[in-house]
């Protein structure tokens, strides 16, 4: 809006005009029309906006009213306010800001008195609050001196140019969509019916807002791109009015060719990234020697580690031989004092010692290790203490008994675990071997029959864990957001609300029986239990799949396929190209201006354009039907956002769903939906009668307020 | 100021001889002032409609009435027709895919889809 347009100039034939002729201003929630009356097109036309930044150099603050050339805005630090605009819907309320906008209208017209010495037309929305009017009559006649005053509503005028030319006749209907209104107002003998109008709060504004909202949440890497301008621009150039909106969008969930052809693609400024040269031979070469290099230092640092490490258990286990040589030689006396030099405390602590270290060093050196059966075995007859009772015993041997129980104890245990794995490896080779042989028997069907298996298992684990996690465990933000519980957390939650709820309901028997305590370890259990099935089912699968992974040539695990997925999901990280700066509109071109026709789409609870006609027709005092059909061969539309195409056999359909059958209709767009308003207006100016029709500054005076309220002027002159 | 901007008569001017009161007298710099204006819900409040006529028309009662018809319920993604409505986030949605999409968003985006119908939750 304000990046292509034109600072108007200065009108210079101001004197021209005797100061009879009124001055005709057309006060839209979008643009703001002045010029005189008699003149077929307005003389200035600017958006109806004010913009007040504060200049960088001088820190003042300035106003600039209307379109001007962005590039001058590098001059002003615009962060501290936005444009403003004097409207709140279609009803003028920032008095300031609407003064500035005249203040610039008049100086563009070239008004040079010291006042405005004309009548004044001006078009206001329909049943205006009479603040508002007031305000504006005040602002008028107290600081520009304007003699009288005429108020009217925009698609009055814009209805009475049309009828001039023939367009409509003097019953009719006029369905005027503005830019934060659309309203309906029926005309009976060329006079509008303000009983039967209705107004529906959805305008072109809020067309625009609802696409650049949209686009944005659709790409919102272009978030700032996407500026309410560059959506206007967007809406006037595309969009348009589906004429069944449900085919419409049928069409688009099909992809069909023809949905194809309607998208239009808006292509963001991109520049390619600067293409970076492959790496050469040698740099590649070079490369792979430094890491070959550093491979090799790791190698051998590792290696070093290894051989100290071994010299150092040879020369302790050295060590321990000597001591052990020199234990045996002599006699028990000398032992103690040997013992006591060293850490040990018996002869039988260094030979496990030994052993230890032997072991340790067959580690290192890579060598199979000893079973550690056998030394458990021969540790087993190192319990002496367990075989005799208490009684006989020492406190100080009752400890050391105590200590070889556990040992004892943990050690059997361990044993008894590795006994189970063992036969249960035995069982799974045995299983191995029956499918081995059901597999020579029979492949085609032994293959067949694993994957059923395979099918079967998988289903059931999945389903399991899907019962515990409620389905929702990955890819999801906002956990606890009306979650559901799972099957087991439910039954809590519902015996524990029933515990709560009903006591004291009846006579209380609870206790009597011992079952009833069972409750409590109900409640209390908590939900991870693990379920031995799910695991003897997990462990098949497992099985299941190794086997099937050593026949089946064509077999991929599930999991792995889970994974190769997330992996194409995270190979995004490409360089950007022109596509991902193009913004496709597709279904949004008819999607938003759909609000008009459904403005529950947008959360506005009112009916429609189509419907609104029906409205209207209903409230009309008159019951003859013969009236409302005429009115219905004369319907126009007017407004800004009645420029979609498509609007009007939209809304000649919509309208005869509500109409009796083989009634007559006509929906005709007007000669320029945009300016017959401001048309209609000057032409309305130029008739004889005009100054019966105004409020002249001693009304004002006189009446005030209460006379303004009074006041409405005769369309029909 | 800079000459580019003198010479586009972008600014307005702070007087006018049009004028009988201008600008900077009427709202002199440096005086604090409250807001001077009232948003079109107070206007409408002050205009004391309920002691009118009800037959004579107002800007209130002008207003059109809520659709007679169901409200189509479309999806809020992609705008096609919606069957189903996710009771997570309230949205609508047109088929299993746009389910994934809708569980993948951001609670900020689902919040705005939402207000773009006017059905997001607003805190105060």
């Amino acid at each position: 809006m304000l990046s292509s347009a034109t600072r108007p100039e200065r009108q210079t034939d101001y004197r021209r005009f005797s100061p009879a002729i009124p001055i005709i201003i057309d006060n839209g929630g979008f643009n703001f029309r002045i010029g005189w009356a008699g003149e077929s097109d307005p003389r200035i036309t600017f958006r109806n906006l004010v913009y007040r930044p504060r200049h960088k150099a001088t820190g003042e603050t300035v106003t600039i009213v209307g379109d001007h050339d962005p590039v001058l805005l590098k001059y002003f630090d615009c962060t501290r306010s936005s444009y403003r605009s004097a409207f709140d819907s279609n009803v003028v309320y920032q008095f300031e800001i609407m003064e500035y906008v005249l203040d610039y209208g008049f100086d563009r017209l070239g008004v040079e008195d010291s006042q405005v010495d004309h009548p004044i037309l001006m078009t206001e929305c329909i049943c205006n609050p009479i603040s508002s009017r007031s305000k504006m009559a005040e602002l008028l006649f107290e600081t520009y001196g304007v003699p009288s005053l005429a108020f009217g509503v925009d698609a009055a005028f814009g209805y009475k140019f049309n009828q001039q030319h023939g367009i409509c006749s003097e019953d009719g209907l006029a369905i005027c969509s503005g830019f934060a209104t659309s309203h309906i107002i029926p005309f009976v003998e060329g006079e509008p019916v303000l009983e039967a109008c209705c107004r529906t709060n959805v305008g072109g504004y809020h067309v625009t807002d609802y696409l650049k909202q949209l686009l944005s949440l659709n790409y919102p890497y272009h978030i700032s791109s996407i500026t309410w301008e560059k959506a206007e621009e967007l809406k006037l150039d595309h969009c348009y009015v589906a004429y069944d909106y449900a085919a419409e969008l049928q069409l688009f969930q099909k992809g069909t060719k023809e949905a194809e052809e309607k998208i239009r693609c808006w292509q963001l400024p991109w520049i390619p990234p600067s293409q970076e040269d492959a790496p050469s031979e040698e740099e590649l070469a070079r490369k792979a020697a430094l890491k070959e290099k550093q491979g090799q230092r790791l190698r051998d640092i590792a290696a070093a580690k290894k051989s100290t490490r071994i010299s150092e258990l040879e020369h302790k286990l050295h060590g321990l031989e000597d001591l052990v040589q020199q234990l045996d030689e002599v006699e028990d006396e000398e032992l103690y004092s040997i013992l006591s030099a060293t850490d040990y405390n018996s002869k039988q602590e260094i030979e496990s010692a030994v052993h230890r270290v032997t072991q340790s060093l067959r580690k290192a050196r890579g060598e199979p290790c000893e079973s550690e059966e056998k030394v458990d075995a021969s540790l087993s007859e190192k319990y002496p203490l367990i075989s005799i009772p208490d009684n006989m015993l020492t406190p100080e041997q009752l400890k050391e008994k105590k200590k070889q129980i556990f040992l004892k104890t943990t050690s059997e245990g361990r044993l008894r675990a590795k006994q189970k794995k063992f036969n249960e490896e035995l069982l799974r080779e045995k299983q191995n071997q029956e499918d081995e042989e059901k597999r020579l028997e029979n492949p085609e069907l032994y293959l067949e029959q694993t994957r059923v298996k395979y099918r079967e298992l998988c289903e059931r684990v999945d389903q399991r864990k899907r019962l515990k996690t409620n389905g929702n465990g990955n890819s999801s933000g906002g956990v606890g957001r009306g979650e559901r519980l799972n099957s087991v957390q439910k039954e809590r939650m519902r015996l524990l609300t029933t515990a709560a709820f009903d006591r004291g309901k009846g006579e209380d028997t609870f206790g009597a029986r011992d079952e009833d305590w069972q409750l409590y370890k109900l409640m209390s259990r908590d939900n991870d239990d693990d379920d031995d099935s799910l695991d003897e089912d997990e462990t098949e699968l497992a099985r299941v799949t190794t086997r099937l992974q050593e026949i089946d040539p064509e077999f991929v695990a599930k999991s792995d396929l889970a994974a190769l997925q997330g992996t194409l999901e995270f190979t995004r990280l490409r360089p950007l190209t022109a596509e991902d700066f193009k913004i496709n509109l597709g279904i949004e071109r008819f999607r938003c201006p759909e609000i008009l026709f459904q403005p529950s789409m947008v959360g506005v609870d009112q009916a429609g354009l189509d419907e609104m006609t029906g409205v209207s027709l209903r409230r009309l005092s008159t019951k003859d039907d013969a009236v409302k059909n005429r009115m219905c061969n004369s319907i126009i539309v007017l407004g800004g956002s009645s420029l979609f195409p498509g609007l009007d056999s939209r809304l000649e359909a919509g309208i005869r769903q509500i109409r009796p059958y083989l009634s007559p209709l006509k929906v005709v767009r007007s000669l320029d939906p945009v300016l017959d308003a401001w048309r209609g207006a000057a032409a309305y100016a130029t008739s004889m009668q005009f100054s019966t029709q105004t409020f002249s500054i001693q009304d004002y005076y006189e009446k005030g307020e209460s006379g303004l309220k009074q006041y409405q002027i005769k369309y029909s002159l | 100021m800079e000459p580019e901007v003198v010479n586009s008569e972008m600014l307005l001017p702070q007087n006018f001889s049009f004028k009988k009161v201008q600008m900077g007298d009427k709202y002199p710099k440096g005086h604090a002032r409250g807001r001077h204006w009232k948003h079109l819900k107070q206007i409408l409040q002050a205009e004391n409609y309920q002691l009118y006529p009800t037959d004579e028309p107002n800007y209130l009662n002008i207003e059109t009435p809520p659709s007679m018809y169901p409200s189509k319920k479309f999806c809020d993604i992609t705008g096609f027709e919606a069957s189903y409505m996710d009771p997570r986030t309230n949205l609508r949605y047109a088929n299993p895919e746009v389910f994934k999409r809708v569980r993948m968003l951001p609670n900020e985006h689902v919040q705005r889809y939402l207000s773009l119908r006017n059905a997001a939750v607003i805190l105060r």
